[in-house]
């Protein structure tokens, strides 16, 4: 008898659960023509949606629970994000579009039951029409370079092998906490937003500073992110800050000459027959990405003084050889002060240093998004 | 009137015409050159009090704030201007009590070379500026733009100034900030009080 009833409870008890709750996966795909989005639920699922400029919103007749409240999808041409909200206890998922579009179709499959939708770019319907019109525009202006979606990043972790950088009262040395953060962060980059990351070293190693901007460089990385712990004669000094690179006296000279000479960076590398002139070029690798590095320095420096609490040094510049030769946007972290007392307990504390990873991890991913916005 | 007499008084005529012709001269050369002992005597004074001390304004790290403060001194001006370079350096490295000077000890400058034509001063240190440069990317600034800004603030003929180490090109100081290139002041670490 109590044999019998057991299984009886046990399906009285999950199906009422499993009506509580629903979950929901978010993916999406980019195909010739359009743009894939799915909502593939664990069970099937009613749902109304409204179209507007940029958006469309799906409203659910439930609750339902998503693996995270805003789904980035950085690598899709059309698609930005899913926001997911509660209205009167019921889900509202709001999907954020990067350009006007239109809805080539929607249906619903079973098993598993997804619900599909098909977008497009109207901005590619108008293009179409009027190609004569675009063509002549752009004989006539410089052609811009080609802005491409970021799916690699470097990650530096900074010293390392008989360099230790700095070294704290305590013996902390910033070699270990760098390795430390840019491993977490590289863990989080890659469940996250699904790209490729490359580490400058992943072990207690030496590595030049010339090799790491040479990793980065050589396996085409979209944002070279260097991190640091910092030091100062300054017992008091505290907090983080974020640099990019500024430009140095040659810089200024050449850049000068090339504009003087109306001649691309390139165009004069042609001409130059010395090597003190190729080097002056080579240092420059930067120049071109400088204003994309103020805005991801800003980005991450921002989430910093958000997320830490910690005193706000703002974004700085400064001419750092490794970030010079970076031919993508690049950036050096500096986490905190090892020559403080305080801030040095801080970094041999892993909470702290999880905060640190979340603050870049969501500068980077605000980065990105500004990136891809401006990508047409 | 015997002769005697007439001999006599013309002499005396003689020796008075003598004398007054002589203070006469005396007075006047004395005349002209009372002005010129006066102008040479305030000429000198100019050039005892300008060219041998030169006043200097030095900048200093301080715990309580991140920029630095300025202590006045009184630099003895040797004839050659390298020379002075070099008095105004070792108050650099020596620096001063109550105040953070970022050099780590052990540092010495080996030589210092002024390229007039660039404006550009060169600063050879000893090893140790390597050897024992304790790290950090705060640490690095500190120190060129201790030496950068109160050498160009200084002395206005200098534009910039380059490190070099042993004699040899200093690429970095513990691997942050680029040393290849000469480095222009950044007042922003200067706070005039």
């Amino acid at each position: 008898m109590k044999n019998k009833l057991t299984p009886v409870a046990i399906i009285l008890i999950i199906i009422p659960l499993s009506l509580l709750s629903l979950s929901i996966n978010i993916r999406s795909s980019d195909h010739k023509g359009y743009t894939r989005i799915v909502f593939e639920g664990d069970r099937g699922f009613e749902y109304k949606y409204d179209q507007s400029n940029r958006g469309l919103e799906i409203r659910l007749k439930r609750k339902v629970e998503l693996h995270k409240n805003i789904t980035y999808f950085s690598r899709s041409i059309l698609l930005d994000k899913v926001v997911h909200q509660l209205d009167n206890d019921k889900s509202v998922l709001k999907v954020h579009l990067r350009s006007k579009f239109k809805i080539k179709r929607n249906f619903i499959l079973e098993r598993p039951f997804r619900v599909v939708f098909d977008l497009v770019k109207s901005e590619e319907e108008e293009i179409d029409a009027e190609p004569e019109i675009k063509e002549n525009v752009n004989e006539n202006q410089p052609r811009k370079k080609k802005r491409e979606l970021i799916e690699t990043i470097c990650i530096d972790p900074g010293h390392g092998g008989s360099d230790l950088g700095a070294v704290g009262s305590l013996k902390t040395l910033e070699k270990d906490i760098t390795l430390k953060v840019s491993k977490k962060l590289k863990q989080l980059i890659m469940s996250k937003l699904g790209l490729d990351v490359i580490m400058t070293r992943n072990m207690d190693i030496e590595v030049s500073l010339n090799s790491r901007v040479s990793i980065a460089n050589n396996q085409k990385a979209q944002m070279f992110i260097s991190i640091h712990v910092n030091s100062s004669f300054r017992k008091s000094a505290r907090g983080s800050e974020t640099f990019f690179v500024s430009l140095k006296a040659t810089d200024q000279e050449a850049l000068r000459l090339s504009q003087k000479e109306n001649k691309s960076f390139e165009e004069i590398n042609k001409i130059a027959g010395d090597d003190e002139l190729k080097m002056i070029l080579w240092d420059m690798a930067q120049n071109e990405h400088i204003k994309e590095s103020s805005k991801l320095a800003e980005y991450i420096q921002n989430e910093l003084n958000i997320l830490l609490h910690t005193r706000n040094r703002g974004v700085k510049q400064a001419p750092f050889r490794v970030l010079m030769r970076a031919a993508m946007p690049a950036v050096l972290v500096e986490i905190a002060f090892l020559s403080n007392y305080y801030e040095e307990k801080k970094l041999q504390d892993d909470g702290f240093l999880d905060d640190v990873v979340d603050a870049i991890y969501t500068g980077i991913s605000k980065y990105i998004y500004y990136h891809n916005s401006m990508y047409r | 009137m015997s002769k005697k007499i007439i001999y006599t008084m013309v002499g005396l005529a003689l020796v008075f015409f003598i004398g007054s012709l002589f203070i006469f001269l005396k007075s006047s050369t004395d005349s002209k050159k009372k002005p010129r002992d006066v102008l040479d005597e305030e000429k000198s004074q100019e050039l005892v009090i300008e060219p041998e001390f030169k006043i200097v304004n030095i900048f200093f790290f301080t715990e309580e704030s991140r920029f630095m403060k300025p202590i006045q001194y009184k630099i003895e001006q040797p004839a050659i201007k390298q020379e002075l370079y070099k008095k105004f350096l070792d108050l650099l490295i020596k620096g001063e009590e109550n105040y953070i000077t970022p050099i780590p000890d052990g540092v010495e400058l080996r030589g210092l070379y002024f390229i007039e034509k660039k404006q550009l001063l060169v600063l050879d240190f000893n090893e140790q500026l390597i050897s024992k440069f304790p790290g950090g990317t705060t640490m690095e600034l500190e120190f060129i733009y201790y030496i950068v800004d109160n050498i160009c603030y200084n002395f206005k003929e200098v534009r910039m100034v380059k490190f070099m180490v042993s004699g040899n090109e200093c690429k970095v100081l513990s691997g942050h900030i680029d040393m290849d290139n000469p480095f222009y002041p950044d007042y922003r670490y200067l706070r005039d009080e």
